[in-house]
């Protein structure tokens, strides 16, 4: 493996990979730093041009956005407080405090050093891990699979934003759309309604499209241009290139020992589904006020809070993607969304995946590593973007892409109501994020369920017998206490 | 003591909404035959049945919580993706919008299309910020013009992807 990684970065340093890579890193920063705006959405909007490009090409880009879309969201929470991705709300709490006390350009270039640091380890944990673990996987049988696609579907449902009872509607709502269509066990349509379109089923790329582009546009047109921009727009200040230097004093006071902790536990929940960057920086961010000398700085321009939360979600990039490679479980939306950029290139995560096309995925390794690097040399301010081009740019995009990736109109109107009913959902406020999920997982959970029925007879303690799945369901249960029943997670009233 | 004299509200009327969906659903699924007919596969109506029974509980849940003003409580520390403070003309303008983009682009083609989207789109999110009409119409056709073409260049020059072109009377 260590071969292809190499021959990977050969790959990555010749001339159109290489742009793809500086492409998708300042599309992932330009979509990271404006609020409202995401990786997930740039991956999204990316999805249908995928068809014309070289798979290496497509799968090095998606890299460079996610590496640098899951970095510039801190950048305008540090200085103008408002995140442009939730992955920057924990590090905008010191930045911003940083940024007030005058020292915005050294908190930009500590939250650069950290996310830089971050993703190389989480790069690197890809590139040692993935390959054992990919042999692993390749020994799961059906009922193991089935239990590993069940604890992810349940990771997903409980650590998502909201209530359970809202979580669990817009999980099961994913699952009912990834039922309409072919029957993945024989082939007869489902849920058709009579319509031939449907008995295609509802394609991965509207449904990507309507959660998160549709809806975005729709969030937008329903909030007023001064409260998408916020108030502090005006106390932007002017920065100077030579005010990006990190200070090495400081980061010698930060401590080694804090950037790696902080990247390994980004890594872990990276690899957790439903984890998330969020929810990394919230974890190390924790953790390095626990451990901390001086935890009461902490909130008022801590440096090493600045440093932890945003190490932990760069890294959190490398472990994201360990389980969709090795496992095909995509753990949070930008992962699903770079799953579909697998399919549409006849690529299906998975053991196999290492195995057969190590060649092909070595340079989105390489990508990641270098994109992290990047991160370093990319400090720039952003000013404000007209709302009218920007908003007019993801409408068309979005709709022509479903349109010129599938050349059916039926396909456009699809993306459209699933972008009008994910945006009441979130209006009522329900996650949409499990929904995604639940039409990416739920064909593998049904028809993991069913074979492994066949197999056993009809007799469900096949889930319990196989050592695999029994540890998934363990982990199930684990996470299930751990995150949303365990006494102090779960307020009086609660659903 | 249960409190049912709420008016209905958006949330109580969303979880209906569900209900209602979700018995679409279900009215489907007598096609599909029943559960473990054969003794061994579940069948192709197993996990509908699955799905909907938990559709039911759930929105049910929510709809007996909105009645009775139970305040069911997020998980602690996770933010929520909840739209607070709507209006709603926006989003109608630009679902209109974006219908008329869908239903023209096969018969008028690309262009035309996406000029009349671009332009419609732009111009209700330039006149929202600055409320100065003549500066947003010359800006949203700018924008119009220079987004039309950059999208069929990125389109179909560069990723080699065709839209359909002008198309009345032919």
């Amino acid at each position: 493996m260590m071969g292809e990684i190499a021959g990977g970065f050969g790959t990555l340093f010749t001339l159109w990979p290489f742009l793809y890579l500086v492409g998708g890193f300042l599309l992932g920063l330009l979509f990271g730093a404006i609020p409202g705006l995401t990786a997930t959405l740039a991956i999204a909007l990316l999805l249908p041009f995928t068809f014309g490009m070289e798979v290496t090409n497509a799968l090095v880009m998606v890299m460079g956005i996610y590496m640098s879309g899951i970095y510039a969201g801190s950048i305008t929470g540090i200085t103008l407080n408002i995140p442009g991705a939730p992955s920057g709300a924990i590090t905008s709490i010191d930045g911003h405090a940083l940024m007030k006390q005058g020292h915005g350009a050294q908190a930009l270039s500590l939250d650069a050093f950290a996310s830089s640091v971050g993703g190389m380890m989480g790069a690197l944990v890809l590139m040692l891990l993935a390959e054992p673990i990919a042999n692993l996987a390749l020994l799961l049988q059906t009922p193991d699979k089935f239990s590993l696609v069940l604890l992810a579907v349940v990771t997903v449902t409980v650590v998502s934003r909201g209530t359970i009872w809202k979580a669990t509607i817009a999980m099961t709502l994913g699952l009912m759309i990834s039922t309409v269509g072919i029957d993945p066990m024989v082939p007869k349509g489902r849920f058709d309604f009579g319509s031939y379109h449907l008995v295609e089923g509802i394609g991965l790329l509207p449904a990507v499209i309507g959660l998160f582009a549709i809806c975005e546009l729709l969030v937008q047109a329903a909030t007023p241009a001064r409260a998408a921009h916020g108030e502090a727009v005006a106390d932007m200040p002017k920065l100077r290139h030579r005010d990006f230097v990190p200070d090495f004093n400081i980061i010698r006071e930060i401590g080694a020992w804090l950037y790696v902790k902080s990247s390994v536990i980004g890594v872990l929940i990276g690899m957790l589904p439903g984890g998330g960057a969020a929810m990394a920086s919230f974890i190390a961010y924790a953790e390095a006020k626990r451990t901390a000398k001086h935890p009461e700085t902490f909130g008022d321009g801590s440096h090493e809070g600045l440093a932890a939360s945003e190490s932990a979600n760069n890294a959190m990039c490398g472990g994201a993607i360990i389980p969709l490679l090795t496992l095909g479980i995509p753990g949070d939306a930008v992962t699903a969304v770079i799953f579909g950029v697998f399919l549409i290139h006849g690529l299906v995560p998975g053991p196999g995946l290492l195995t057969n096309s190590a060649d092909v995925i070595a340079p989105m390794f390489a990508a990641l590593f270098v994109a992290s690097i990047f991160v370093m040399v990319s400090l720039m301010a952003f000013g404000r973007i007209n709302r009218g081009v920007l908003y007019a740019f993801i409408a068309m995009i979005s709709m022509a892409g479903v349109y010129a990736s599938s050349f059916s109109g039926f396909q456009m109107w699809m993306a459209l109501a699933i972008g009008v009913f994910a945006f009441v959902l979130r209006r009522f406020d329900y996650p949409v994020v499990p929904m995604l999920m639940g039409v990416i997982l739920g064909s593998y959970l049904e028809e993991f369920l069913r074979r492994s029925l066949i197999v056993s007879k009809g007799d469900p303690l096949i889930f319990l017998t196989r050592p695999a799945s029994l540890i998934f369901l363990i982990a199930m249960l684990g996470f299930v206490w751990l995150l949303r029943l365990r006494p102090g997670v779960r307020k009086p009233g609660s659903g | 003591m249960p409190h049912f004299a709420r008016p209905i509200n958006g949330q109580a009327i969303f979880a209906v909404l569900l209900l209602v969906l979700t018995t679409v659903y279900a009215s489907q699924i007598p096609k599909l035959g029943l559960p473990f007919q054969n003794g061994v596969e579940p069948g192709a109506s197993f996990l509908p049945v699955v799905l909907s029974a938990i559709m039911y509980l759930c929105a049910g849940r929510m709809l007996i919580a909105e009645f009775r003003r139970e305040a069911i409580e997020a998980a602690p520390h996770m933010p929520s993706d909840h739209i607070p403070r709507i209006g709603l003309t926006g989003p109608l303008l630009v679902v209109v919008f974006t219908m008329g983009f869908a239903a023209g682009l096969e018969r008028v083609g690309y262009f035309v299309a996406a000029g009349g989207y671009t332009f419609a789109v732009a111009l209700y999110f330039n006149c929202e910020e600055s409320g100065r009409i003549l500066h947003a119409l010359l800006l949203s056709a700018v924008t119009a013009v220079a987004l039309t073409l950059f999208g069929w260049l990125f389109f179909e020059w560069l990723f080699e992807l065709s839209l359909p072109r002008w198309s009345i009377g032919t």
